[in-house]
């Protein structure tokens, strides 16, 4: 009598598992029409960028958040996840279609998957062409090819601008100091930003570094940088963290207020959005070849 | 003992039924909100929707909930007793950390992406590993102070470990979060596959039930439980990897969540008494209901972390149980 | 539970050596006997006792009634020898009821014998009380119930008349009387010579040998009480001492 009321919660679990095994996930929601969730910031200047508002079902905890998303003020107008949601945060939102990244935990896709909703993972996100593949990739999805074919289109003609205009002028040196002791090198999105705006990243052609590393601070005081890159809303509050932080306070360029701004979310953007980054960085670096 | 003899052999009743409750309520709560007609419709698969996010979502996580509580509680009450002391905890020889370890590389490397068994796996074998270092570290019969020490040293080691692999993905906000919220503990998304991977708390728990009697003479004294008839040698051999066992489990599927090993057998003790065939049955259900309680007072809280919340309950109320009985 | 064959030494020790405690000490107890084991500070006795009990490993040979003890199963050894520590560190709260029940684990955990032990000991009005509330000289008394409990014929009592009023450690010693007139051999370690000269035989051990082995008259002489204790002895009606 005893030894059954304490095997009790073992046969209630045995019972649910057997039950769960057993259990189908139900058929996909009927009706054609698209509701999207977007789980990650990047996907969700994607979608913003080629759905139509009745396509959007929620966004990412970042979206409305100027530090990482490139659409602050478009993300409003719609509901957002909860920071390390779970799967039925998602669910609720009745999604026919949820975005992901490759480095979203396993168990939530999975989650995802067996309520029957459409998975799509963006796992290549580095280079501009990896974004021209991702938007082509959602559009099929949203039967927005058009709409993309033209955003591409624009994205197409405004680098070929801004090669064009860049073509004779001298590369200048950076580096992206940060206040938590590391810095970005080769392999990031700061890299690529340079690579795009004549400016070559003395963290990596100096430094060595690759993705996010801490930098040889007494080092760092011999490079030759001609200005700094910082992020924020205004110059001189972005800048101003740094005079009193060392190595940096040490530093000429920063003595000297050599520096320019870039909107936080675009150090870290990796949708089409990164163009902005690149006419930005490229205008303040360079601006006679702007007249 | 707190309570009466009386009301002592009440105690397992009690918490099942206890437990039995927050089970029903844990069904009922999440984040699509579902009435309970339409709870009870997805139960018994009338509605699709509400029966995916019972038996896929809310299910699994109550039966994690479940098995993390009993095991971790379960490996506090046995490292009491090994260690004949009412303040040791599960993570004193390294499993936690080990755990930790192996799951923040592979959250960090960008295995547990890839596969939902990777994380658990990994911090697994961590676990695993950091016990097998701390008994060789200690060598030679292993005494308690020995394995104390070597516990200390490993946790200290595997600390910075963690600490380093944090370090070095600081760029990577998305990982670092992720690894973070490992650290805090957390239930959401749990599937069957972590309900399976929680088996062998089953098992060690079915092998710790017998073991209640010879750990009373344990913890009065190895050499006079000897004397008494206990084989001490196989004995502490058992015990120790059913904790490691149970330790490094629940952490592999869980995150780690401290206070459970600590609180939860300690405050029994203090309630019911502590003979151990009435606390290991004890120990596993009323850890069970501790976890599936803290678990949903997070979620009403607004998404407090298991791990904290854990903490921040066993804590006063641990205080406040001394205060009332020195 | 007595050897049938008398000629089958209750206790039987060969040769014992720990490196650093004792050296070669041989010992033969014959069943029925109250045998007292005295010595200086550091002489070896709680290590003896714990090589007696199969506790400590030691070159040579230990016997139960002719058996050695590496042929005897853990639980058994349970029902046949009981040992008992100098000390009562008593961690947790059991109840002292419950300690002393402790005692029949190799016995199957029956209740046989538990409330005699307890009443024998003077622990009945106390038996509900936890152990770690108890008294030195409490908890010593719940150490011996609890080995009392056990049935062992053969019982290893390291110094349990140190912490106990004079009314109690007097009972103990016509308790261990009972004991061995019932046939069980019961070795204990004590300091107070005058008692050990009421003893079946008396035990010397000196850093670590052993010294003699017989009837007290014959072992506790003045000189040999002077060479290993350092006082001297006059024999009366019983055993006087006094500073040299």
């Amino acid at each position: 009598m005893t030894c059954l009321r304490q095997l009790f919660p073992v046969l209630l679990l045995l019972g649910a598992a057997v039950a769960g095994l057993c259990a189908e996930p139900p058929a996909s929601p009927i009706g054609a029409s698209v509701r999207v969730v977007s789980q990650t910031v990047g996907t969700d200047e994607l979608l913003l960028a080629l759905a139509a508002p009745e396509q959007v079902a929620a966004l990412s905890h970042l979206a409305r958040d100027p530090a990482f998303s490139a659409v602050p003020g478009e993300a409003r107008s719609y509901p957002q996840l909860t920071v390390g949601g779970d799967a039925e945060s998602i669910l609720r939102y009745a999604p026919t279609l949820v975005l992901f990244a490759n480095y979203s935990r396993a168990e939530l896709v999975v989650q995802i998957r067996r309520a029957g909703v459409r998975v799509l993972i963006f796992d290549r996100y580095d280079t501009l062409d990896d974004t021209y593949a991702n938007l082509r990739l959602l559009a099929r999805e949203l039967g927005a090819e058009a709409k993309a074919e033209r955003l591409i289109g624009d994205c197409q003609a405004r680098m070929t601008a801004l090669a064009a205009r860049l073509r004779r002028v001298k590369s200048v040196r950076v580096i992206a100091p940060s206040p938590y002791g590391m810095i970005p090198g080769r392999n990031s999105t700061f890299q690529d930003l340079c690579d795009h705006a004549a400016a070559e990243n003395l963290a990596a052609t100096l430094g060595h570094l690759e993705g996010h590393a801490v930098p040889p601070s007494e080092q760092m005081l011999t490079w030759p940088v001609d200005y700094v890159v910082v992020a924020g809303a205004d110059l001189e509050s972005a800048l101003a963290p740094y005079r009193t932080l060392p190595p940096y306070e040490y530093m000429p360029a920063v003595r000297e207020g050599r520096a320019v701004l870039l909107r936080p979310c675009l150090l870290s953007c990796v949708s089409h959005y990164r163009i902005d980054g690149y006419e930005m960085l490229a205008r303040t670096l360079h601006p006679e070849a702007f007249q | 003992m707190i309570l009466s003899a009386r009301l002592a052999r009440l105690a397992l009743p009690f918490t099942l039924l206890v437990l039995g409750v927050l089970a029903v309520v844990a069904l009922g709560a999440g984040d699509m909100p579902l009435s309970p007609a339409r709870v009870w419709a997805g139960l018994w698969h009338r509605d699709e929707l509400a029966a995916t996010v019972l038996w896929q979502m809310r299910l699994p996580r109550v039966a994690v909930a479940m098995l993390v509580g009993a095991a971790l509680s379960a490996s506090g009450l046995v490292m009491q007793a090994y260690f004949r002391n009412s303040l040791a905890s599960p993570g004193l020889l390294g499993v936690s950390s080990g755990g930790a370890a192996g799951a923040v590389i592979a959250i960090a490397l960008g295995w547990a992406a890839f596969s939902l068994w990777a994380l658990p796996l990994t911090a697994v074998v961590g676990a695993v590993f950091a016990t097998g270092a701390v008994l060789v570290l200690a060598q030679r019969g292993a005494s308690t102070e020995r394995l104390l020490l070597a516990g200390v040293a490993l946790n200290a080691l595997l600390g910075a470990v963690t600490s380093y692999v944090l370090s070095q993905y600081a760029g990577l906000y998305e990982r670092n979060t992720q690894i973070l919220f490992w650290l805090l503990g957390g239930l959401e998304d749990r599937t069957w596959e972590h309900v399976l991977m929680g088996a062998p708390i089953l098992v060690a728990a079915a092998a710790l039930w017998p073991l209640g009697r010879p750990m009373d003479l344990l913890c009065l004294g190895e050499r006079e439980a000897q004397s008494l008839g206990v084989d001490v040698r196989w004995l502490r051999r058992r015990l120790l990897a059913l904790a490691t066992v149970l330790a490094a489990v629940a952490t592999a599927i869980a995150g780690t969540v401290g206070f459970v090993g600590l609180i939860v057998p300690h405050v029994l003790r203090l309630l019911v008494g502590p003979e151990h065939r009435r606390l290991v049955p004890l120990a596993l259900v009323g850890g069970a209901a501790f976890v599936l309680a803290c678990d949903l007072a997070g979620r009403a809280a607004g998404g407090l972390r298991l791990g904290i919340v854990t903490a921040l309950v066993g804590g006063p109320f641990f205080l406040w149980l001394l205060r009332r009985h020195p | 539970m007595v050897a049938a064959a008398s000629s089958l030494n209750a206790l039987e020790i060969t040769g014992a050596t720990v490196p650093g405690r004792i050296d070669g000490v041989s010992l033969q107890l014959a069943p029925g006997l109250l045998v007292g084991l005295v010595g200086p500070n550091g002489a070896g006795k709680s290590t003896l006792l714990q090589v007696a009990a199969g506790l400590l490993p030691a070159t040579g040979g230990v016997t139960w009634n002719g058996r050695p003890l590496a042929a005897i199963p853990t639980l058994e050894r349970g029902r046949c020898a009981t040992w008992v520590p100098q000390e009562a560190r008593f961690e947790f709260g059991f109840s002292v009821r419950s300690v002393v029940a402790q005692g029949r684990f190799a016995h199957g955990d029956d209740d046989q014998g538990v409330e005699e032990a307890l009443a024998r000991l003077d622990l009945t009005t106390l038996a509900g009380r936890p152990v770690n509330r108890l008294s030195g000289g409490e908890r010593e008394r719940v150490l011996l119930a609890r080995a009392l409990a056990t049935g062992a014929a053969l019982q290893l009592w390291d110094e349990p008349l140190a912490p106990l009023d004079p009314r109690h450690a007097l009972e103990v010693l016509h308790l261990a009387r009972e004991l061995t007139r019932a046939g069980t051999t019961m070795l204990f370690s004590l300091h107070d010579l005058r008692v050990a000269n009421c003893l079946d035989m008396v035990v010397v051990l000196q850093a670590g040998h052993l010294r003699a082995a017989g009837p007290p008259a014959a072992v506790l002489t003045p000189d040999l009480l002077h060479e290993v204790f350092g006082v001297r002895a006059r024999i009366t009606e019983g055993l006087t001492l006094e500073l040299p």
